[in-house]
């Protein structure tokens, strides 16, 4: 079953949470943002291109204009492939682990995957974030000597940043599978 | 002890210093205005450059307007990224000693876990 809500990034850009329960140990929470506005890219081709053809009129060189057209093609596709981020999701598989994916605008997808062993919890901290302070969901590693240690922390949905109310659903989605683990344990 | 009332000392420091800062600030001026053919005359012939007199003001003032800047980059360097460990934990908390728990009396102080802290807040108990 799929349900998908409506929520705010912490700058205030319209989100979607997707929920998908694919069975009672396995779950799949996908954030995606908005898409490539066309006025946000007409308007960084629009000053790109006075620019370029103010300095043409200063120095007389029609390789300045030509220059800039290659410039935006280039820089679009760059941004296309490794800056715009469209959606991001976090599957839980409760025996075996967690396994997170990015997927870029150009189809591009990055997959990162956490195994249960070595994943200590699913929780929502606040840090200081370039003059805010925000709240992050992210996964805290075991540490192989101090068993109570953090040997790492993995912050996700590092691009859309949801707001506290979307990054709730998703802890308590967490939880539900990740309470399974105590009440049963396996021998592994 | 040391308290901040006025004693005779710091009334000496404090006349020694006012008459010192004067006399520096007459000495710069005297040395930034009169001409140097002036003070040949007068037998005092070595002073620094009168470069200096414009120079040093100006580097100061540059130098104040860069150290906002510098102390607004020096604490942004400073903050934890978002990937860090300290942003849920450190030294003291790790090291801490856990204290029995006793009926009847308040908790000791302690750094609760973030896990806890979590579970708290956004699992509401039904």
């Amino acid at each position: 079953m799929a349900e998908e809500r409506r929520f705010r990034s912490a700058s205030g850009a319209p989100i979607a949470l997707r929920r998908r329960q694919h069975s009672a140990s396995c779950r799949e929470l996908a954030v995606r943002g908005p898409r490539l506005q066309l006025r946000s890219l007409s308007a960084a081709t629009s000053a790109v291109w006075l620019a370029a053809y103010g300095l043409f009129a200063l120095c007389e060189n029609s390789m300045v204009l030509s220059a800039a057209i290659f410039i935006t093609l280039i820089g679009l596709i760059i941004y296309l492939h490794f800056v715009k981020i469209d959606q991001e999701s976090l599957l839980v598989i409760g025996s075996l682990g967690i396994q997170v994916t990015s997927s870029y605008a150009s189809g591009k997808e990055s997959t990162t995957f956490i195994e249960m062993g070595q994943v200590k919890d699913v929780v929502i901290n606040e840090a200081i974030h370039m003059q805010k302070v925000i709240y992050y969901l992210c996964i805290l590693l075991r540490d192989s000597e101090d068993p109570q240690g953090v040997s790492e922390v993995v912050p996700l949905f590092q691009s859309s940043k949801p707001r506290l109310d979307c990054l709730i659903e998703v802890y308590k989605s967490c939880q539900e599978i990740l309470e399974q683990r105590k009440t049963a344990p396996q021998s592994s | 002890e040391n308290s901040p009332a006025p004693l005779p000392e710091r009334a000496i420091y404090g006349f020694a210093l006012f008459l010192g800062a004067w006399f520096g600030f007459i000495l710069y001026l005297i040395w930034a205005y009169i001409p140097e053919t002036w003070l040949f005359s007068l037998g005092l012939t070595y002073w620094p450059q009168k470069y200096w007199a414009v120079a040093l003001p100006v580097y100061l003032l540059v130098a104040v307007g860069i150290g906002y800047i510098l102390l607004f980059g020096i604490n942004m360097m400073s903050t934890a990224p978002l990937n860090s460990t300290h942003t849920v934990t450190d030294n003291y908390a790790k090291k801490q000693q856990q204290k029995k728990f006793q009926e009847e009396a308040i908790p000791a102080l302690r750094d609760i876990p973030i896990s806890e802290v979590n579970r708290m807040f956004f699992l509401p108990e039904k």
